[in-house]
């Protein structure tokens, strides 16, 4: 035990003197560098100038424009996952009511939690919707949105139980639409260009930058909206697989004790 | 300097002083439910406390570009915060007496004394 809190102690120390070392001498952290010529370009084309998406928040713009095709493909690469555990724990139509249907009355947490989350879940609502549809102003966007959005189903199965969620009407089918309508909302909108001469996903000016006085970012708010629905209602019919108790399965499956 | 700047830094200070307690209450304190507590002083002490500090001085402060929506944000996240984790300790304080997980001799039980210990 000695001889691992030596290292550990000579570790901090090792970096933190290279650390002092190189705001010191290295001005790593030095002033009056100014905004670097990629930096500039970036600004002038997402941000000022007619053509731009004038976002001010740059990270979004590139992230959807200059890097659009990326972004898409990383979209992709997030519904083919989602795709893979679905098919993973595939189940028939008969299978599908089984794993609805309550038998004993579900465990359930506290009427602490339980009311807790309660509130939390509304919260969660509104900050997870405030972050994906500023995500054209300020950091965040569709997919952490969708990530924070995707927290309140997973709170409630924890505090009440899967069978609720479903009770209220969010069952996996209900889940897997709404994610369809996002990502078949993103393609669109990376269509739309092509109607009016433009290249695909193409932004301004084809989209507007403001309606009624108020940014939007040209297309980066469609975008933003529709990958928030694809990303949270695909974590949501995950945890409402993961969620299936493992007695249900054995049963579906014809597993013997 | 205005006060809100004063009470912003000193609840800052205040926060950093119960995650340092937090902390030290975390590799020293003997069993699981005491460590809990512990934890829940970093929570509560460490994290709500001076997000609301942030809100106060981004109050106080003048020269900030968008003062009112850090302070809202600081607000926000800090009342989330300060619902979330009591409950969350709660919820697992419970699961480990329930599962009979942590090995627990207490002191004073009313609780069992009012049922009738069994």
């Amino acid at each position: 035990m000695r001889g691992k809190g030596l290292i550990t102690a000579v570790i901090i120390l090792t970096f933190a003197a290279l650390m002092t070392y190189a705001v010191v001498s290295l001005q790593v952290f030095g002033e009056g560098t100014g905004v670097r010529p990629l930096g500039e370009f970036y600004l002038k084309n997402s941000y000022f100038g007619d053509y731009s998406a004038r976002s001010p928040e740059v990270v979004t713009s590139i992230l959807w424009d200059y890097r659009g095709i990326d972004t898409l493909f990383e979209t992709a690469v997030f519904f083919l996952a989602i795709i893979g555990s679905l098919t993973v724990f595939r189940l028939t139509r008969e299978q599908e009511k089984e794993v609805k249907k309550v038998e004993s009355a579900p465990t359930e947490l506290t009427p602490i939690v339980k009311d807790v989350t309660k509130v939390i879940v509304v919260m969660i609502l509104a900050v997870s919707a405030s972050i994906a549809l500023h995500g054209h102003l300020t950091p965040g966007g569709g997919f952490q949105g969708g990530s924070a959005l995707a927290v309140a189903p997973l709170l409630i199965i924890a505090a009440y139980s899967k069978y609720t969620l479903e009770g209220h009407g969010m069952d996996k089918t209900r889940a897997l639409i709404l994610r369809s309508i996002g990502l078949l909302g993103i393609a669109l909108v990376a269509l739309v260009p092509l109607l009016s001469d433009g290249f695909i996903m193409q932004n301004q000016p084809i989209f507007p930058a403001e309606i009624g006085g108020q940014l939007i970012g040209g297309s980066l708010i469609y975008y933003n909206f529709f990958e928030f629905l694809a990303v949270g209602a695909g974590f949501t019919a995950v945890f409402l697989l993961l969620s299936i108790p493992e007695e249900k399965f054995k049963k579906i499956l014809g597993v013997k004790k | 300097m205005s006060v809100l700047f004063y009470i912003g830094a000193l609840l800052i200070v205040i926060g950093a002083l119960c995650d340092f307690f937090g902390a030290l209450g975390l590799l020293r304190f003997p069993n699981f439910y005491v460590r809990l507590h512990a934890a829940t002083v970093g929570i509560i002490g460490g994290a709500a406390v001076p997000l609301f500090g942030v809100a106060l001085l981004a109050l106080g402060a003048d020269f900030l570009p968008n003062r009112y929506a850090i302070a809202g944000a600081s607000f926000i996240t800090g009342v989330i915060v300060l619902l979330a984790s009591p409950a969350g300790s709660h919820a697992l304080a419970y699961a480990a007496h329930r599962a009979k997980l942590v090995e627990w001799e207490p002191k004073v039980d009313h609780l069992g004394e009012v049922r009738g210990s069994d």
